[in-house]
């Protein structure tokens, strides 16, 4: 047990820090379409032109192969520098935090090479087609059928739920291959090309207003087996070791963005009038207490990420515990965005973007995705409950 | 950076796990229910020749040399096995007698010679200050720790009166406030605010521990107890208790861990971090111990079961070295770690 930082981990914040200073955008992030994609990968190729890009990712796949202290280190420094964006509103989230993940364990020498430096270098958006209409929380129970034709997968079916589809050049996609064997055993992981013919992509309008949520049809979608990942019928052993990393250290930069929106919450409770209409806001007992207490959990947060990242760097894998930490920030999450609610007082009917400076309502909305998204938090729980602590399946 | 015990960390766990076991058994214990001493002066003394009282304690200052982290290991399993007896107020008062120069009374204390009761100044209306003494039967000092001090009083100084007390193994007295002749060791200013902050860490270990213990013995029930011809564990709603108590758990265990180490590297968010401890194990170790009893159901509810000795612990850890407003009230004062 310690808290200490190497010499190279030191020289790291300070190097991560100056360039922030030098590189960070000032202008805020276009919300929606072709000019959001711009901005997104403009901002990857920033990173990747600094260094920045992949900083965990092994180097023989363009990462910079440092350790996930390291990584935490890069978030943490973000934060501070007050960017005027969150990093996990990004169309380059599903390529830097699943598939490129997902190819550096399980893809072909020909895979890496076609796709990893692409996601590093901002060349190419990946998107994520794995829920359908039919298929949620049970997601081995998909249905978006996938037949061999030659040297193709012919695909039909429907994905749901599948953020930046619509500026996406590809998609990691779970099919069903073998409709006769057990549910689990019958999927096949494959990288999708977003522009193929018989590809329909239609937006959902979200409750937080944000465009950029689609649902995705396939009408005999044509995909080469080489995209195959990990091999046929493999697919759901594939797609756990995306949600494994996902629910380890892929929402990081989340869990410590979250440390500093607290902090800004406090500074809005000293300045703004609260409840009693003549006092700050922090005044008010029930709001101090509420935001100690978010300031004690978010600090709680970080130390469990602390604690994963500890446990991981001991097995080499991220385990089922990173579900705790998950399902700890997911729920925080919310509480902070419903706390703010109360401080803001009459803002807390003005709607505002979700990304930005000094945005709350925006975020307020959007956060009710964080018990949802990426496994809802009932199965989070499933997860902590068989997998960490052993109770056995229903 | 590193949150997990070493090897010799663990090693030293398991050690105190052994012997809580052997010798802290909370059904043998049970005898003791209401006594005025909970400890038997023999138990007590093996664990001062285990060197539990001094774990934490420089070697300079007569102490076995390890630091706050393993103190805090140590403390966490005390938490976790519902341990009663004075063992916070002796750790730390061995600590401010030694700073305090009062070699021969550190030595007592760290030989188990001299049990240390805990007490802090509790109020009950406008002009009624008095002290709330816990363990004082047995004890040869009381540490007394108020705002602006703490002191090492001997114990038949105080004019103490028994009260009632929720929890029958943590003896619960009252005294008019000494009046500051009596102190055979004292510590003022930074010196006191130290050994507080010391003190607010390991209490949180002991609550984080709490949680700890609370969430293994709902787990352990939920995987053996069968309703419907099937272990009540595969229930959802069962299970996801038991996940939320391991989320508590982890949270305050890994945040007190956190704080141990910065509070011993004198880091200056360090008193940021051990509030933020003491609030995340407060709330993890009082919700744990009020779960753990209704996840054993009817069987939960007897005095037999352990199940309601964690809910009455957790409730005078609560309460001791500050309560939770209190500590939630410190922590929105400091500032953000830069």
């Amino acid at each position: 047990m310690n808290l200490d930082l190497t010499d190279e981990e030191r020289a790291f914040r300070e190097e991560a820090r100056t360039w922030l200073r030098e590189h960070l955008p000032t202008e805020p992030r276009p919300p929606e379409g072709d000019e959001m994609r711009a901005f997104d990968l403009a901002w990857q190729r920033t990173l990747f032109d600094g260094g920045w890009a992949g900083i965990n990712w092994p180097a023989e796949f363009g990462g910079r192969g440092l350790s996930d202290i390291q990584q935490m280190i890069w978030y943490e420094e973000f934060a501070l520098a007050d960017p005027p964006f969150t990093l996990a509103n990004s169309c380059t989230f599903v390529g830097n935090m699943h598939g490129g993940p997902t190819l550096i364990v399980n893809g072909t020498d020909e895979q890496k090479a076609r796709y990893l430096p692409a996601i590093l270098g901002g060349e190419e958006v990946w998107c994520q087609g794995f829920s359908e209409p039919g298929a949620g929380s049970d997601l081995a129970g998909l249905s978006t059928r996938a037949e061999i034709d030659g040297d193709h997968l012919v695909v039909t079916g429907q994905k749901t739920w599948t953020s930046y589809a619509h500026v996406a050049d590809l998609q990691e996609l779970l099919v069903r291959t073998n409709p006769d064997a057990p549910k689990h055993k019958g999927i096949t992981w494959v990288v999708c090309d977003m522009r193929s013919p018989g590809i329909d992509i239609r937006p959902i309008r979200t409750m937080s207003h944000v465009t950029d949520f689609c649902e995705v049809f396939y009408d005999e979608v044509r995909i080469p087996l080489a995209n195959v990942v990990g091999g046929i019928d493999n697919g759901w052993r594939t797609a756990m070791s995306t949600l494994s990393f996902e629910r380890g250290t892929g929402f990081m930069a989340d869990q410590v963005e979250l440390a500093a929106t607290v902090e800004r919450l406090i500074d809005e409770a000293r300045v703004r009038t609260g409840p009693d209409g003549m006092r700050p806001a922090i005044a008010d007992d029930e709001i101090a207490r509420r935001l100690a207490t978010a300031r004690a959990e978010v600090t709680a947060l970080r130390a469990m990420t602390i604690a994963g990242i500890s446990r991981n760097a001991r097995t080499g894998v991220p385990g089922a515990e990173g579900s705790m930490i998950r399902l700890f920030h997911g729920e925080l999450h919310q509480r902070v965005y419903q706390l703010a609610l109360e401080v803001l007082g009459p803002d807390a009917l003005r709607l505002t973007p979700v990304d930005g400076e000094g945005v709350w309502t925006g975020p307020y909305l959007q956060s009710f995705a964080y018990t949802i998204g990426g496994g809802t938090t009932d199965i989070q729980r499933n997860i902590v409950g068989e997998r960490v602590l052993g109770l056995p399946r229903a | 950076m590193d949150l997990l015990p070493t090897a010799e960390q663990d090693e030293i766990v398991a050690t105190v796990r052994s012997q809580l076991r052997s010798d802290f058994d909370l059904h043998t214990l049970a005898a003791a229910d209401g006594a005025d001493v909970v400890v038997p002066a023999d138990l007590w003394r093996r664990c001062a020749e285990l060197g539990w009282f001094g774990l934490g304690l420089e070697e300079s200052l007569g102490g076995v040399g390890f630091g706050l982290a393993e103190e805090t290991l140590l403390v966490a399993e005390l938490g976790a096995h519902a341990t009663p007896g004075p063992f916070l107020a002796t750790v730390l008062g061995a600590r401010v007698a030694a700073l305090a120069g009062r070699s021969d009374v550190a030595a007592a204390v760290l030989a188990g010679e001299a049990p240390v009761a805990l007490a802090e100044v509790e109020s009950s209306g406008p002009d009624e200050r008095h002290l709330r003494i816990t363990d004082l039967g047995g004890s040869r000092y009381v540490l007394v720790v108020d705002d602006e001090r703490v002191a090492l009083v001997p114990s038949e100084s105080l004019d103490a009166t028994a009260a009632e007390s929720i929890d029958l193994l943590v003896p619960l007295a009252t005294a008019p406030l000494p009046d500051g002749t009596a102190a055979v060791a004292e510590l003022t200013g930074d010196d006191a605010a130290a050994v507080r902050r010391r003190g607010t860490v390991l209490v949180a270990a002991a609550l984080a521990g709490i949680a700890v213990g609370t969430a293994e013995q709902s787990v352990a029930y939920a995987l053996d107890r069968e309703q419907f011809g099937v272990p009540i564990g595969s229930f959802q709603a069962v299970k996801h208790r038991c996940a939320d108590m391991a989320v508590r758990a982890e949270a305050a265990t890994s945040q007190v861990r956190l704080a141990a180490l910065a509070l011993a590297d004198g880091r200056p968010d360090a008193a940021f971090q051990v509030e933020a401890a003491r609030v995340v194990a407060t709330s993890a170790a009082i919700d744990n111990a009020q779960t753990n009893v209704f996840n054993h159901g009817g069987i939960g509810f007897t005095w037999e079961h352990t199940a309601h000795r964690y809910v009455t612990r957790a409730q005078v850890l609560s309460r001791t070295l500050g309560d939770r407003r209190d500590h939630l009230a410190l922590l929105l004062d400091e500032p953000p770690p830069a």
